[in-house]
């Protein structure tokens, strides 16, 4: 049994979870936003960077780690909320190329503001998990404390938010919201709060997705940390289909074995180039994404 | 003047190779005047603006957002590069040819599962583009030397009648690379006539109506798919050509000047510019080779440590700011906004000129 | 009631209403029919808050209506159910029913039991999708939803549309029952007039956008001359 545990496949399987939890939250974050809204964030990860930021800057005031990791959760939601009100807000309605290109100038700036008041180079962050792997009969295991805690962060966080959105009062309004808003209007739902609201968490579960990846993988915070998360994520939610937070969830955690493996048997660079290559094949043989149900077009 | 207003309507093709030849011909005066510094930047712009206006033609025509053209451009910079490094005796003008060439393959290979995706997939997968062409540059090491770069043997060879031409020229006496700006400036005047006409041509409208309203499209006839990939084609192989003149002009290649960055830097400046307009880009590109430079002058006149951080993130405050308030104010761009301004006091003049005039049916 | 005073609405740069006035009572069911196009949709649209008018005002007990957000229309007990029934095909039946309780009177657990009640039918595919229910059963579901939430005023655009007559029959004399035992008002435009004809109190003609006639129901119906507005045979 521990010979097949700590074997090269399921080394790579578990470690794979571990990235895979993260592209996930970052994938959740956007279908969060693209179901509400229909604008894809391309500046969620840099938001979430900036969150993390200010929540792990707390740290210089002697607030302990938890509360630091905690308190990145209302940062996000403050960060998403105001995103949407001032650069999102504006733009409905307009060409769909508009809040497309909005959202690359923040990610953009959000990067630089983040260089900019804490330097470019990395932040170590004290996350009270030894890194060290446990070993099962004097083999190394693939799984540490701290991925433990990886895992079970992301995990608790996206069944917090399916548990908003299943059982109670405000998810069944952002579900509405999201899935025919007029007729929400017309029952009295206050449907622009709510997209507020759908922004508000995405940018939170973000937050969560970036001190998960600054603690794990970059050892430590950086502006540029959520970029190719951030990439990878997105085209975990593009073939998992868009309107699917579950596909979503699964798709990222996919694509982070996929990742391991292509990493453990090829190359490190040619993640990306694979993951594209996925992307590609899965759209053209089928559109709407995986989960997606398909949608006439109406002429 | 009404003869050369009935030129342009009539004999369009005609107005445009005069007006090119005539716009080319004083900027070659002008370079020829100017420092080499000065030169320098003028080369790096007109490259810049051979990528922008295929951008503008795929961005603003066509709708297709790309948010991977730094991706194209290092395409053509390496393709140029690589072949220089291999076969140093290259005429110029078949590296560029070269780089124009691989871009447009390249723009086949991504307009083809492009032409499926919608907006904001399509930008996603050419964001990931963009994040991915670091990775295969280093992956390729042994062509691309990775990380480090490849740098031309130097002088990549200019042609001879132009080293005559140069002879008869304040030029002369100066140092060797400043012929490129010439060189330049040519292929840039030669693009933007080939644009030109296609952005007025039976495909550039076609195009349009594919952007603005595709089920009409499809009823006129207008295959989409091809008409996207086109596009693509076109853009990238601007973007390939641009990107060989920049390694022409630096002499050398190296990844990190191919990141993200600089895919948002040329879209914000097209932005700011004007999309899917000529002058737009031509503006862009101007504005890309004088911002460095600019933003250095503003750190030093601010009084800023140009080593602090925000000195170090200026560029990303500055670039990306200045997207997000053009989208929500000025989304045509400079050119656009003033085109508009222009057309609509246009329109206001002649229907206070129409009430004026006393009806003449009752 | 309601009073529509002189309301004028535009789709773009056509004109869908024309100076459009007539009162409604409470505790009354008032018909407006009309040939496809007449504005029927529209001016129930506008009253839901859905369209803003050019000009022109709409008054709900004193209250005007004009000028404010669709959702803030629903929560002072005005209901509008609207064409094609607006039923929320990934929710299940008792999630759609919930949605319309949130915000309204009473509640949800009575409220469900009543409209239970009211279409039985429905309470055996509670936790059904209602993207799987029949044309007959949404429009159950659109109305219960509706009803859900004791709203004061319910606007009914086109219940009969892809019903079978029997349906149709039994859906609007559930209306007239509601009207009369609760005292609800209701609006009901219906392509298929004549059937709302007999169960309304009082009927607006609709032609092209104005107002052609506006009396009581019966009148209207007993009216050959006003036939040919709602029948469909005037061009």
């Amino acid at each position: 049994m521990d010979a097949f545990l700590t074997s090269r496949v399921v080394t790579d399987i578990l470690e794979g979870i571990v990235q895979g939890v993260v592209i996930g939250l970052v994938a959740l974050g956007l279908v969060l936003v693209w179901r509400a809204t229909r604008v894809l964030n391309f500046a969620l990860g840099a938001i979430a960077t900036l969150a993390a930021y200010l929540g792990m800057g707390l740290l210089s005031y002697h607030v302990g780690f938890w509360w630091c990791f905690v308190l990145c959760i209302p940062f996000g939601m403050v960060l998403g909320g105001a995103t949407e009100r001032i650069v999102v807000r504006p733009l409905y309605g307009k060409p769909e190329l508009n809040p497309i290109v909005a959202m690359v100038g923040l990610l953009f700036l959000l990067e630089a503001v983040v260089g900019a008041i804490w330097s470019t180079t990395t932040r170590a962050i004290p996350v009270p998990f030894s890194f060290i792997h446990w070993t099962l009969g004097g083999r190394p295991f693939a799984l540490s404390p701290l991925s433990v805690f990886q895992i079970c962060a992301a995990l608790v966080l996206a069944l917090a938010i399916g548990a908003l959105f299943r059982f109670t009062q405000l998810g069944l309004q952002l579900r509405a919201t999201a899935h025919a808003p007029e007729t929400s209007r017309l029952l009295g739902v206050r449907v622009s709060r709510m997209l507020t609201l759908g922004w508000m968490l995405s940018c939170s579960v973000g937050a969560v997705a970036a001190v998960i990846v600054a603690a794990g993988f970059a050892t430590g915070l950086t502006p540029s940390e959520m970029e190719a998360p951030f990439a990878i994520g997105f085209i975990a939610a593009a073939v998992g289909g868009l309107d699917s937070p579950v596909g979503a969830l699964v798709g990222g955690v996919a694509f982070g074995v996929i990742e391991q493996f292509v990493t453990d048997y090829l190359n490190a660079n040619l993640v990306l180039p694979v993951a594209l290559g996925i992307l590609i094949l899965a759209l053209v043989l089928r559109p709407q994404g995986v989960f997606s149900r398909p949608v006439a077009r109406r002429v | 003047m009404k003869a050369l207003a009935s030129l342009r309507t009539e004999r369009p093709l005609l107005w445009r190779a005069v007006a090119t030849i005539v716009l080319v011909g004083i900027a070659l005066v002008v370079s020829d005047q100017v420092s080499a510094l000065t030169d320098y930047y003028l080369a790096d712009a007109a490259a810049m603006s051979i990528v922008m206006v295929g951008l503008s033609f795929l961005t603003g025509l066509s709708g297709q957002v790309s948010l991977g053209h730094g991706a194209f451009m290092g395409v053509g910079a390496y393709t140029a590069a690589i072949w220089a490094v291999h076969h140093a005796h290259t005429p110029i003008v078949a590296n560029l040819a070269l780089a124009t060439v691989v871009g447009a393959l390249v723009g086949l290979l991504v307009g083809l599962p492009a032409t499926r995706l919608r907006g904001p997939y399509l930008a996603g997968m050419t964001i990931a583009i963009a994040v991915a062409f670091t990775s295969i540059i280093s992956e390729f090491g042994s062509w691309t030397n990775g990380d480090q770069g490849l740098a031309l043997p130097t002088p990549v060879a200019p042609p001879r009648w132009l080293v005559q031409y140069l002879h008869s020229t304040p030029k002369a006496g100066r140092p060797g690379n400043m012929w490129l700006a010439d060189i330049a400036i040519v292929t840039a005047g030669i693009a933007f006539f080939f644009m030109a006409n296609l952005f007025r041509s039976r495909t550039g409208r076609a195009m349009r109506l594919v952007r603005e309203n595709e089920v009409a499209a499809e009823i006129a006839g207008v295959s989409l798919p091809r008409a996207r990939v086109l596009a693509f084609v076109v853009a990238a192989a601007c973007a390939g050509l641009g990107g060989g003149l920049t390694t022409m002009v630096a002499g050398s290649v190296a990844p990190s000047s191919f990141e993200l960055g600089l895919s948002i830097e040329i879209l914000t400046l097209l932005v700011i510019g004007g999309i899917g307009t000529l002058s737009g880009a031509l503006i862009g590109g101007l504005l890309y080779a004088y911002s460095s430079s600019w933003i250095t002058s503003l750190v030093n006149a601010t009084g800023l440590k140009p080593t602090s951080n925000l000195a170090a993130s200026l560029d990303g405050i500055i670039f990306g700011g200045l997207l997000i308030i053009f989208v929500l104010l000025a989304p045509l761009g400079l050119v656009g906004t003033a085109r508009l301004v222009v057309a609509r006091r246009l329109r206001a003049s002649r229907t206070s000129e129409a009430r004026a005039r006393p009806s003449t049916t009752t | 009631m309601i009073r529509v005073s002189h309301l004028s609405v535009f789709h773009g740069a056509v004109q869908a209403l024309h100076d459009v006035s007539f009162e409604v009572e409470a505790g009354t069911v008032t018909a407006v029919v009309g040939a496809n196009g007449a504005g029927k949709t529209t001016l129930l649209r506008t009253t839901s808050g859905l369209v803003r008018p050019r000009s022109g005002s709409i008054e709900f007990d004193g209250q005007s209506l004009v000028g404010r957000r669709p959702e803030d229309i629903a929560r002072l007990g005005i209901a509008h159910v609207p064409e094609g029934r607006g039923v929320i095909e990934e929710f299940t039946v008792q999630e759609n029913l919930r949605l319309g309780a949130l915000h309204g009177k009473g509640r949800f657990a009575e409220g469900l039991e009543d409209q239970f009640a009211l279409f039985p039918a429905l309470k055996e595919r509670r936790r059904q999708h209602a993207g799987t229910l029949s044309g007959g059963e949404r429009q159950m579901l659109a109305m219960a939803r509706a009803l859900i939430g004791y709203p004061t005023v319910l606007l009914l655009d086109e219940p009969s549309v892809g019903l079978a007559p029997q349906v149709t029959a039994s859906v609007l004399s559930t209306v007239r029952r509601l009207c009369e035992e609760r005292h609800l008002t209701v609006v009901l435009v219906e392509q298929d007039a004549m059937s709302a004809l007999r169960v309304a109190d009082r009927a607006v003609v609709l032609h092209v956008g104005r107002v052609a006639a506006d009396d009581r129901a019966d009148v209207v119906l007993a009216d050959e001359g006003l036939r040919r507005y709602y029948l469909g045979m005037v061009s």
